[in-house]
C-alpha cells in the first residue's frame, strides 16, 4: 500500500502524517524508550512455528475447509465486457431453478472492465449455481474501451473514467532548483524504466462465509484484516458495528489483495440474508487473476547530474503507472528519499484503462520504484567510473528526504551494507560492468532498500492469567502466514518467564482488542509491543502476589523458569498456577504499543546483493545466490525472519524474472487468468538465500525496538537482480520482467553499437 | 465445468466401437492430467469422457527383436525408468525428465503427451471463439503471441507442446494405432497434421482411432541421441523452444543427423533442410549455425516470438555438439 494509504488507516487511531517532512504525529505518548541491555531467551532466538504442524499437517482450518450446517454455495456473475451498459438483468430463470435459493442484482449502470460483477445466485451446490448463472440473462450494450497503457493515452482514446481524464496527474514532489542541478553536473543521464502489471495470487484464492443470526452477522474470511472489513461490511449492510463478527483462522496468503473489505465478503452477506442459510463464496483463479487487484505497472522516466567525485546534483522522475480503473502506484519513494541529493522532483500521473483496479501489493510503489531507482544509480556510477557501492556510501543520509530533512531514529544501511558485500564476496564483481568473458557470464550487484515499519501507536493486545495459571495473548490481529502466533507467544512467554508454547494465542476476530491491517510491514511493531506491553503488567501483578505470598520485597522477585522466586532465596518460589488459584478467576491486563515521539522518522532499510549467470545465447538468468541484508531494528524470532525473507527474495526473483499480466490489446481478453501462463517461480529457480539481519535496537520507535520486515525483503530483489546483470552483460535491462526475449533484445542494441 | 458420462471400456474392440457410435461427442482420456484440466476450464464440454485406464496390456514396455513397444498408457515415469530406455535412448529420457513435474509424470502417460491439446491461451479461452474451435479468426496471429509458431502457422500459430513427440520423431519411432477395423502402423512423425490440413485437430487419428503404442527400433551402434528444452522456468514449463538430435557422428563429421524441434510450429518440426546442410561435413558449431539460417528463411515469426528464430540457432548447435566427442 502507498503511504497515503497506510495513513489513511491508522488516521482511525489519532495518527497525523506530515507529507512534507515524511514526519508521523502521534496523539498517544510515545512509551520509555527501549531497554537495548535486556538479555532475552526467546526473544531473538530461534522458535519454530507452534502452528507449523498443524499448518503442515493440514488439520489447520482454512476458510475453505469451513462448512456449516446448511451452507449454500455463492456465485458471482462477471461481465465479459471490458465496457458496457448494463440495459437489463434478467434473474427469473435462475430463481425458478432447482436448488437455487436467492439470486441478486450487484449492478445496475455499467461495467467498466472484463470481470467486474454483474449478478450472483446461492444455490445448494457449486454445480447448481454454475448452472444458475448460467441461466441469468444480462441486455449489455457493449462500449468503446481501452485496455493497454499505450492506447489509453492515444488522442480520442474511449475515457475510462467520466470525470478524471486517462492521463491524470495524482502527485508532486519538489526540493530545490533541479535545473540548477544539472547546470553544476559533469554528466546528466536520461533513462527509463519499467516494471509490468504483476497479480498477487496468494495460493488461497479470495473468499468469504457469512451467517445471519437476526440482525447479526458472522463472517468467516481470509483476510488481512479482520477490523477494518467488520468496520466495512456493516457501512455496506447498515447494520451497528458490533453486530458483525469477522473471522480469520488460517489463510493461504494476500500480498495485499486481501486488505480491506472484498467484493465477494458483501456478496456473501447478501445472498446470506437473501437465502436465509449460510453462504460461501469462493473466487476461482480465474477470477483472482482478473478482480482483486494487481500491482500498478510503472514507466519511470528519469534524469539525473553527477559530478566526477560522486556528487549527485539533481534528480528528476515522471512515473507514469496503470492500475486499471484504479489508481496506479506513486514511485516518489524511494527516488526522493534514498540518497543524498538537495534538487529532486517527481511527478506521478495515472493512466486509467478499462482492466480490474490496482490494489496495494507488497510495498507498492517502493518495489517498482526502486527498481528504476537503485538500477539508475548503477548507471550514473558507471558513468563516472566509481562503484556502486561506493556511489551508495558516498551519498549516503542520515536524514530523509535525500538529507534534507528530520532524522532517522535509527539507521543501520551502513552497517547492511558492510555484512551484504561481504557475503557475496563484493570484490569478486567485474571491475567494470560485462568486463567478463564467454557465453555464460557473471556478475554481482547490489541495491538499498527503505520502507515505513513503525507499526500503529494505538494498537491493542490482552494477555490473560486464567484460574489455573495458564496464559493466553489476545490480539484483534491475524497470522496472513508470517508467524504471528509464534511472535505473540514469543513475546509474552519471554515477559512471563514461560515457555512459547506455553501461551495460548488468539487473534483473527474482530471482537478481540484493536490491531490495524497485516499489511504495510505494520504487525509485529504494532502487535509485540502491545503484547509485550499487557505481559510486563501480567508480570508486575504476578510479582506483587508472589511477594506478598513469599513474604518478601516485590523488587526481590525474579519471575523466571516458570516460576517467581526472591533473588537472594531462590528456595522461596511460586508458580504462577498457585498464585492464580487463589485468585479464582481470571484477570485481564490490557497492553497498548504506545506513540512516536516527535521529530525522528522512523524507517527500516536493508541491501540485497544478488550474484548472476546470463546465458548470452539464449537471453535466461540464472540468479546464482541473493544476500539480504536488513535493519529491521530488534528481530523478535529469528527463524520466522528468516522465512519472511526468504519468503520475499523469492516473489521478488518470480516478479523479476517471470511474472506479467498479459492482455490481449485487441479484445481486452486476460489471455494468462492461470498459474500455467501466468508464471510464478518454481523451486528450482530460486538459489542459496542468506538473510543477514543487523539487529539494531530502534531507541524511540516502541518498548521493543522492533520494525517491520512484511514488505522489506521484496523490495530491492529486481534492482540487485537487474544491477548484477549489468555488471554480467555490460548492459542493463531496463524492463520487469526480465524475460530471454528481452535480454537478447538488449544485447543485440549493444552489439549494434560496438 | 459441465457433466459427463464416463465410459469405462474393457478391450480395444469395445473402446473402438463405442467410440464409433459417440462420434464428435466422447474424448478419450489416459492419464488426464491435460483433458480434465481442459474440461474443468470449459474448453471442452464433452458428453463422453473414456477412459482407457481398464483396457488391459496399453501400460507397458516390452522389447522385440529389434524393437521396443511403448504402450499409450505408460507412464511417463516408467518411461524414465525403463532400463532399455535407459540403456539405448538418453536423449528420449531427457525429453521425458524435462516435462511437467514429478507429479505430472507420475500420472501422464506417453500416449497422453503425443496426443495432447495445443496451449494457445486464445485456444484454452473458452470465451475465444478461435479457428481451432471453428470461429473465423486466429487471435494470436494479431494478439499476444510471444509462444506461437515461427514455422507452419499461416491459418493457425500453435505450437505443439510434446516434448516426447520430437524426441521419438528423431528415433524413428511409429505410431500404432488401434482402428474398429485392427490395427495400421505408420512412423509417428506422419501422425501429426498441420493446421491448414485439418485445423481442428493436430493429429489424423479417426473419431473412433486410439492411438494404441510407440514402437521405437534399437538403435545400430554408434547412434547417439540427446534432447535440449529451452524454458523460461526451471520446472513446470513448455519448451519455448526445443529440439531432439540423434543420429551418428564419425571422425568428426554428422552422418545422418536427425534434428526434431518443439514450440517453433504446430507440429513437431524436423528441419531437412538443415540436416542436408550438415550431412557429412565436420561437426562445427559455425556449420550448424548456418544450417539452422538455411532453415530459417521458411520462418515468418509474428510480433512478438522472433526471438524463437535466435533460440532456435543456439538450441540446434549446443545439442547437435553435445553429441561430437
Amino acid at each position: 500500500m502507498s503511504k497515503r494509504e497506510i495513513f489513511d488507516n491508522i488516521e482511525e487511531v489519532g495518527l497525523l502524517y506530515k507529507e512534507e517532512t515524511g514526519e508521523i504525529i502521534s496523539t498517544i505518548p510515545p512509551a520509555p524508550p527501549a531497554d537495548t541491555t535486556e538479555e532475552f531467551k526467546y526473544i531473538g532466538g530461534y522458535t519454530s512455528r507452534i502452528d507449523g504442524k498443524r499448518i503442515a499437517t493440514g488439520k489447520a482450518p482454512f476458510a475453505q475447509d469451513i462448512k456449516l450446517k446448511g451452507m449454500l454455495i455463492g456465485k458471482i456473475l462477471r461481465s465479459p465486457h471490458a465496457k458496457a451498459e448494463v440495459m437489463g438483468i434478467d434473474l427469473g430463470a435462475a430463481q425458478k431453478l432447482k436448488g437455487v435459493k436467492a439470486a441478486i442484482k450487484l449492478t445496475n449502470g455499467t461495467v467498466n472492465y472484463v470481470g467486474q460483477q454483474v449478478a450472483a445466485v446461492a444455490a445448494v451446490d457449486e454445480k447448481t449455481a454454475e448452472k444458475a448463472l448460467a441461466l441469468i440473462k444480462v441486455d449489455y450494450n457493449p462500449l468503446p474501451h481501452t485496455v493497454t497503457e499505450e492506447k489509453c493515452q492515444e488522442e480520442g482514446s474511449p475515457q475510462v473514467h467520466s470525470k478524471n481524464p486517462n492521463v491524470t496527474k495524482f502527485r508532486d514532489y519538489k526540493r530545490g532548483d533541479v535545473e540548477a542541478g544539472f547546470k553544476q553536473a559533469d554528466i546528466v543521464l536520461e533513462r527509463t524504466y519499467s516494471t509490468a502489471v504483476e497479480i498477487h495470487h496468494p495460493t488461497e484464492t479470495h473468499g468469504s462465509i457469512a451467517k445471519w443470526e437476526g440482525n447479526r452477522v458472522t463472517v468467516w474470511d481470509s483476510t488481512q484484516a479482520v477490523h477494518s472489513v467488520r468496520n466495512a461490511l456493516a457501512r455496506v449492510l447498515k447494520i451497528p458495528a458490533g453486530q458483525v463478527i469477522v473471522i480469520k483462522r488460517y489463510m493461504g496468503g494476500g500480498f495485499g489483495s486481501k486488505l480491506g473489505l472484498n467484493e465477494q465478503t458483501v456478496v456473501a452477506a447478501l445472498l446470506a440474508k437473501a437465502a436465509q442459510r449460510p453462504v460461501k463464496v469462493f473466487n476461482s483463479r480465474k477470477e483472482n487473476a482478473l478482480c482483486v487487484g494487481n500491482r500498478p505497472s510503472t514507466v519511470q522516466e528519469m534524469k539525473g547530474g553527477v559530478k566526477k567525485d560522486g556528487t549527485i546534483t539533481a534528480l528528476s522522475l515522471i512515473n507514469y503507472t496503470c492500475g486499471g480503473i484504479g489508481r496506479g502506484d506513486g514511485c516518489d519513494v524511494p527516488f526522493n528519499e534514498m540518497y543524498k541529493c538537495d534538487n529532486c522532483t517527481v511527478e506521478n500521473y495515472t493512466l486509467y484503462t478499462n482492466t480490474g483496479a490496482s490494489r496495494a501489493m507488497r510495498a507498492p510503489g517502493v518495489t517498482q520504484g526502486t527498481f528504476g531507482n537503485d538500477g539508475f544509480l548503477d548507471e550514473l556510477a558507471a558513468a563516472i567510473g566509481m562503484d556502486p557501492l561506493e556511489f551508495r556510501r558516498k551519498n549516503y543520509v542520515t536524514k530523509n528526504l535525500g538529507g534534507t530533512g528530520i532524522p532517522y531514529s535509527s539507521k543501520g544501511l551502513d552497517q547492511c551494507y558492510e555484512l551484504g558485500a561481504k557475503a557475496i564476496g563484493w570484490e569478486r564483481r567485474n571491475p567494470r560492468p560485462g568486463e567478463g568473458s564467454g557465453k555464460f557470464r557473471r556478475g554481482i550487484g547490489m541495491a538499498s532498500q527503505i520502507w515505513w515499519g513503525a507499526g500503529v501507536p494505538g494498537t491493542k493486545a490482552d494477555v490473560c492469567v486464567y484460574a489455573d495459571g495458564t496464559v493466553e495473548a489476545r490480539c484483534g490481529t491475524q497470522d496472513i502466514g508470517c508467524g504471528t502466533r509464534t511472535h505473540m507467544a514469543v513475546v509474552a512467554a519471554e515477559t512471563l518467564g514461560l515457555a512459547p508454547e506455553d501461551i495460548t494465542v488468539k487473534l483473527g476476530n474482530s471482537d478481540y482488542p484493536y490491531a490495524p491491517i497485516s499489511g504495510g510491514s505494520l504487525t509485529v511493531p504494532s502487535v509485540a509491543p502491545a503484547v509485550r506491553d499487557a505481559a510486563l503488567k501480567a508480570a508486575d501483578w504476578l510479582k506483587q502476589l508472589a511477594a506478598d505470598r513469599l513474604k518478601v520485597e516485590t523488587d526481590n522477585i525474579v519471575l523466571a523458569d516458570k516460576k517467581l522466586f526472591a533473588a537472594d532465596d531462590p528456595e522461596k518460589s511460586v508458580t504462577i498456577a498457585q498464585l492464580a488459584r487463589q485468585i479464582r478467576r481470571e484477570t485481564v491486563f490490557h497492553g497498548e504499543r504506545k506513540g512516536l515521539p516527535q521529530g525522528y522518522a522512523y524507517n527500516s532499510f536493508g541491501a540485497h546483493f544478488a550474484e548472476v549467470e546470463v546465458d548470452t545465447e539464449t537471453g535466461k538468468i540464472r540468479v546464482i545466490k541473493v544476500v539480504a541484508a536488513h535493519d529491521v531494528g530488534r528481530v523478535i524470532n529469528k527463524k520466522t525472519a528468516e522465512s519472511q525473507v526468504i519468503g520475499g527474495i523469492t516473489q521478488g526473483i518470480s516478479a523479476t524474472l517471470f511474472e506479467q499480466r498479459i492482455l490481449d490489446q485487441n479484445t481486452g481478453t486476460l489471455v494468462n487468468p492461470n498459474l500455467r501462463d501466468y508464471k510464478i517461480a518454481t523451486s528450482q529457480d530460486i538459489p542459496e538465500i542468506v538473510p543477514i539481519f543487523v539487529d539494531i535496537i530502534d531507541p524511540r520507535i516502541n518498548i521493543l525496538g522492533t520494525k517491520g520486515l512484511g514488505e522489506p525483503p521484496r523490495i530491492p530483489v529486481s534492482a540487485a537482480i537487474g544491477n548484477a546483470v549489468y555488471n554480467a552483460i555490460g548492459v542493463p535491462v531496463r524492463e520487469i520482467p526480465m524475460t530471454p526475449d528481452k535480454v537478447l533484445a538488449v544485447l543485440k542494441q549493444k552489439e549494434a553499437l560496438t | 465445468m459441465n457433466e459427463f458420462k464416463l465410459a469405462q471400456p474393457k478391450t480395444l474392440e469395445q473402446t473402438t466401437a463405442f467410440l464409433s457410435q459417440n462420434q464428435g461427442k466422447a474424448f478419450v482420456m489416459a492419464g488426464g492430467t491435460d483433458l480434465l484440466d481442459e474440461i474443468k476450464n470449459n474448453t471442452l464440454q464433452p458428453e463422453v469422457v473414456v477412459d482407457l485406464a481398464a483396457v488391459p496390456g496399453l501400460d507397458t514396455i516390452s522389447k522385440e527383436q529389434k524393437f521396443l513397444k511403448i504402450g499409450a498408457l505408460t507412464r511417463i515415469v516408467d518411461l524414465i525408468e525403463d532400463s532399455d530406455i535407459k540403456k539405448h535412448f538418453p536423449g528420449l529420457v531427457q525429453a521425458a525428465l524435462s516435462l511437467a513435474t514429478p507429479q505430472l509424470r507420475n500420472v501422464g502417460t506417453v500416449g497422453g503427451n503425443l496426443c495432447q491439446r495445443p496451449r494457445c491461451w486464445y485456444y484454452r479461452d473458452p470465451e475465444v471463439n478461435c479457428r481451432k474451435k471453428g470461429g473465423s479468426r486466429c487471435f494470436a496471429m494479431r494478439g499476444k503471441n510471444r509462444y506461437h509458431a515461427i514455422f507452419g502457422g499461416g491459418v493457425c500459430y500453435i505450437v505443439f507442446p510434446s516434448d516426447l513427440a520430437p524426441a521419438l520423431i528423431s528415433l524413428d519411432a511409429r505410431a500404432v494405432i488401434a482402428t474398429g477395423k485392427g490395427e495400421k502402423t505408420l512412423p509417428l512423425a506422419e501422425f501429426y497434421s498441420l493446421p491448414r490440413q485439418n485445423i481442428r485437430k493436430e493429429n489424423i487419428l479417426g473419431n473412433s482411432e486410439i492411438l494404441k503404442e510407440i514402437q521405437l527400433p534399437l538403435p545400430r551402434a554408434g547412434f547417439k541421441s540427446t534432447y535440449l528444452k529451452l524454458k523460461e522456468r526451471g520446472t513446470w514449463d513448455f519448451a519455448v523452444v526445443s529440439v531432439a538430435v540423434s543420429g551418428r557422428v564419425s571422425q568428426g563429421a554428422f552422418q545422418d543427423l536427425r534434428l526434431v524441434c518443439g514450440g517453433i510450429a504446430p507440429i513437431p518440426w524436423r528441419l531437412t533442410k538443415a540436416e542436408g546442410f550438415i550431412k557429412g561435413k565436420p561437426a562445427s558449431e559455425d556449420l550448424l549455425r548456418q544450417a539452422v539460417q538455411e532453415e530459417l528463411k521458411e520462418a515468418r515469426p509474428l510480433s512478438e516470438n522472433g526471438y524463437k528464430a535466435d533460440l532456435l540457432e543456439v538450441a540446434v548447435y549446443r545439442a547437435a555438439m553435445s553429441l561430437v566427442e
